[in-house]
C-alpha cells in the first residue's frame, strides 16, 4: 500500500539552481507512473525525493498521509533500480540480491527463500556466486532488479534502468517489467527520456520540462491530447510538424489558413475552436496524420514536394516541402517515391493539433480540460 | 624497427639500473656497515663487503642498558678499534618504543578521523563543503617549521611538554588533512549511485561508509596508513622542540644524538640505522601491492 502525494514541493540548491518548482502530483496506490521530460527537467529528483535521497526544499511530500520530509531512506519502505545499476562491486551477485534484506535483518532462511525465487524469475540462479563484473550489461541489470524485487518495497523506484542496454534487450526488458509490475501489485515510479518507454509502460505519465510540470495523463492524452507544443513535440517519432497560420471562423465553420493552404477543421474540434476567429496559431499536424492515397477531399489537401526519401525498414520517412515548410512524415511503402516528386497529401483533420502561436498552449485541450 | 624498439629497452634498462643505485647505494652501505667492525668502516678503500661480518653492533645496542658510560671510560676508547658507545645508546630501544607508540596513535586517530570527514566532504552536499576542503588542502601550505613557536605555545599551554600527547596532536595537525585529501579523491572516484543504492537498501550514512565503501578502499587505506606511520615514525622537528627527556623522546633524536657524542662511533649508529629502518621496511612489504594503486587511485578517472 502507497498512495505518493507532492504537496507545493520545491527543490533549490544553495548556488540558486531551482531544480524543481512547487510540484503538486498524487501518485495512486499500485500506479506505473513515469516521469519523462529531458535531461535536467527535475524529474531524477523528483525520484531521489520519494527514495530519500534529496531533501525537499519546500513544501510537503506525503506517503499515505505520513509526511516524509524528515525520513531518511533506509527508514522507507522503497527499493530502488539505477541507470548504472549500482551492484556493490565487492559482494557476490547473491550477496547483492540479499545485501537489502541483511540490512533489515530478516531471518537467513527468508533471505534464501526469496534470493533464490528472484533468481528463478529472473533466470540468473547460474550467476549467484559470481561478482558484477563478471556479468554482462543485461545480467547486471537483472540483479538490480533481483535486488530491489526481493525487498517487497511499497514503492518500486527506477531510474532510467535501461539505457545503458542494447536496443533488442531494451524492448525485451520493457516488457519484463510490465509483467514485474503486474505480478508485484506495488506502486512504480519510473523515469524516463525515452518517449516509447513511457508510453509502453505507463498507466499515467508525466511530462516535465525545467522543473514544472507540464502535462499528467494517461499514454493516449498525453499523445492525442498535448496540452502544449512541448508535449506535442516530445512525443511521435518523427517529430511532430507545425505550420503557422490564423484560423478563421464564419457561421461555425473553423478553417486553418496559410498561403497556399487552407484546412477545414471538423466537429468536435471546430467547436472548441470556435471562439478563437482570427488568432494566430501554429497547426501541429503527427507525423503519420497524412494519407498518400487517391485524390484528396477539399479542405483536407497539403501538396508539396518530395525533398528526402528516409526507408527505416517498415515505413518510409518523407521529407516534404509544402507550404514552404520542411515538413516530415511517415507513410507506408506501398508507392515508389523519388525525390523532387510532386505529392498530393491527405490530411487526416480529424485528429488536428491547434496550438496559440504565442503561448505555445493548446487551444483545444487548454489546462483546465486536461 | 624492431632495432629502434630494441635500444630503447636497453637504453631504459641502464637508466633504472642507474637510478636503483642511486637510491640504494646508501641503504646498502648502512645495512653492510652495520655489520663491520669500527676499523673495517673506517678503512680506506671502504668495503661494500663485510671482510670480517659480525653482529657485535647490534649486541653492543641490546646490552647497552646495563653498560655504564662516562667520560672515563670514553676516553679509553680508540676510534679506529671502536668498542665504545654513546652516553645515549641505552635510550635507544626505549625511544623506538616511544616512537611505536606515537606511529600507532597517529595512524588509528588518523583513521578515526580522515575516513568519515573524507567520505562526508565526497558523498555529502552540505553548505561550505567547497571551502572546507580548499582551507583544509590549504593548512599543508604551510611550511612545519613556521608552525614550531605556535604549536610549542599551544603545547606548553595544556601542559603536554616532554609528554609523547604532544607529537600524537601536532603530527595528527600534519597528516590528518593529507589523509583525507586521499581519501576523498578516491571516494570521489566511486559513483554516487553505489551510495544511494546502499542507503535506500537500509544503511545509514554509517553503515554506508563501513559496510560499502571501507571494503572497496584498500589501497587508499593503507596508502594512509604508510603515510601517517612514516611521518610520524621519521619527524624530527616537532619531536626536537617538544621531547626533552628519555620519557618522551623519540627514535629520530636519540639516533641524532649519537653524533654529538665525545666520539663518533660509526659502527654503532649504523647498526641503530638498522634497526630504525626495519618498521617501515615491514610495513612496505606487508602492503607492497597497495602502495602505488592507493596513491594515485582518483587522481585518473577509470
Amino acid at each position: 500500500m502507497a498512495r505518493i502525494r507532492f504537496e507545493g514541493v520545491g527543490k533549490r540548491y544553495p548556488n540558486g539552481f531551482t531544480a524543481l518548482d512547487n510540484l503538486d502530483l498524487d501518485i495512486h496506490d499500485k500506479e506505473f507512473l513515469v516521469l519523462l521530460g529531458p535531461s535536467g527537467c527535475g524529474k531524477s529528483t523528483t525520484l531521489n525525493m520519494i527514495a530519500g535521497l534529496e531533501d525537499v526544499s519546500a513544501g510537503r511530500l506525503l506517503f499515505d498521509d505520513l509526511v516524509m520530509n524528515a525520513i531518511p531512506p533506509h527508514r522507507r519502505d522503497v527499493a530502488m533500480v539505477f541507470q548504472s545499476y549500482a551492484l556493490y562491486p565487492h559482494k557476490s551477485v547473491y550477496e547483492n540480491i540479499a545485501f537489502g534484506l541483511r540490512m533489515r535483518k530478516h531471518p537467513q532462511a527468508e533471505i534464501d527463500r526469496r534470493v533464490r525465487d528472484a533468481a528463478r524469475r529472473l533466470e540468473i540462479e547460474a550467476l549467484l556466486e559470481r561478482r558484477p563484473h563478471q556479468l554482462s550489461g543485461g545480467q547486471r541489470q537483472r540483479v538490480a532488479l533481483g535486488r530491489a524485487m526481493v525487498r517487497q518495497p511499497a514503492v518500486f523506484l527506477m531510474d532510467e534502468p535501461l539505457s545503458n542496454l542494447d536496443a533488442a534487450l531494451r524492448i525485451s526488458t520493457r516488457a519484463e517489467i510490465k509483467q514485474l509490475h503486474q505480478a508485484m501489485q506495488t506502486t512504480f515510479v519510473y523515469v524516463t527520456h525515452d518517449q516509447a518507454e513511457a508510453l509502453t509502460l505507463a498507466d499515467r505519465i508525466v511530462v516535465m520540462r525545467d522543473g514544472v510540470v507540464q502535462q499528467v495523463g494517461s499514454p493516449d492524452d498525453i499523445y492525442e491530447k498535448p496540452r502544449n507544443k512541448f508535449v506535442a513535440s516530445f512525443l511521435g517519432n518523427p517529430p511532430i510538424n507545425y505550420l503557422d497560420g490564423r484560423l478563421a471562423v464564419d457561421a461555425g465553420a473553423v478553417r486553418f489558413e496559410r498561403d497556399g493552404l487552407s484546412l477545414a477543421i471538423p466537429q468536435p474540434l471546430a467547436q472548441a475552436l470556435a471562439r478563437f476567429g482570427g488568432r494566430e496559431v501554429s497547426l501541429g499536424i503527427r507525423a503519420e496524420d497524412v494519407s498518400v492515397h487517391g485524390t484528396p477531399p477539399p479542405g483536407q489537401a497539403l501538396g508539396g514536394r518530395i525533398n528526402a526519401v528516409l526507408p527505416v525498414g517498415s515505413d518510409i520517412f518523407l521529407e516534404i516541402e509544402a507550404a514552404g515548410s520542411q515538413l516530415f512524415f511517415r507513410v507506408g511503402k506501398e508507392v515508389q517515391y523519388r525525390d523532387g516528386d510532386n505529392v498530393a497529401l491527405t490530411v487526416n483533420v480529424n485528429r488536428l493539433h491547434v496550438f496559440d502561436r504565442q503561448s505555445g498552449e493548446s487551444l483545444a485541450w487548454p489546462s483546465a480540460a486536461a | 624497427m624492431p632495432l629502434a624498439r630494441l635500444g630503447r629497452r636497453v637504453l631504459l634498462l641502464i637508466a633504472s639500473i642507474g637510478f636503483l643505485a642511486y637510491v640504494l647505494a646508501p641503504i646498502a652501505w648502512l645495512v653492510s656497515s652495520s655489520f663491520q667492525p669500527e676499523f673495517e668502516i673506517t678503512s680506506k678503500p671502504p668495503h661494500w663487503l663485510p671482510h670480517q661480518p659480525t653482529l657485535e653492533n647490534f649486541a653492543a645496542i641490546f646490552k647497552a642498558a646495563d653498560e655504564v658510560v662516562t667520560y672515563e671510560t670514553r676516553k679509553q676508547g680508540d676510534t679506529a678499534t671502536g668498542g665504545f658507545i654513546p652516553s645515549t645508546a641505552k635510550y635507544l630501544l626505549p625511544s623506538m618504543w616511544n616512537s611505536f607508540l606515537v606511529a600507532a596513535a597517529v595512524v588509528l586517530l588518523n583513521l578515526l578521523v580522515s575516513v568519515p570527514a573524507a567520505y562526508a566532504m565526497a558523498k555529502i552536499r552540505f553548505a561550505g563543503r567547497q571551502a572546507s576542503i580548499y582551507f583544509m588542502l590549504a593548512t599543508r601550505v604551510i611550511p612545519d617549521i613556521a608552525l614550531v613557536v605556535p604549536f610549542f605555545l599551544f603545547i606548553n599551554k595544556l601542559g603536554l611538554l616532554d609528554n609523547l600527547w604532544s607529537l600524537v596532536i601536532t603530527y595528527l595537525a600534519i597528516t590528518v588533512p593529507f589523509s583525507i585529501f586521499v581519501l576523498l579523491s578516491y571516494f570521489e572516484s566511486l559513483p554516487d549511485e553505489l551510495d544511494k543504492a546502499a542507503r535506500v537498501d537500509g544503511c545509514s550514512r554509517l553503515q554506508t561508509l563501513l559496510r560499502v565503501y571501507l571494503p572497496l578502499s584498500t589501497p587508499s587505506l593503507v596508502a594512509v596508513v604508510l603515510f601517517s606511520f612514516l611521518t610520524s615514525w621519521n619527524e624530527f622537528l616537532l619531536a626536537l622542540m617538544f621531547t626533552q627527556t628519555p620519557a618522551s623522546q623519540t627514535m629520530p633524536i636519540i639516533v641524532a644524538s649519537f653524533t654529538s657524542d665525545f666520539n663518533i662511533s660509526f659502527s654503532f649508529i649504523n647498526a641503530a640505522g638498522v634497526l630504525a629502518i626495519i618498521p617501515p621496511v615491514i610495513l612496505a612489504i606487508m602492503f607492497e601491492r597497495y602502495i602505488v594503486s592507493g596513491l594515485t587511485a582518483g587522481a585518473v578517472k577509470g
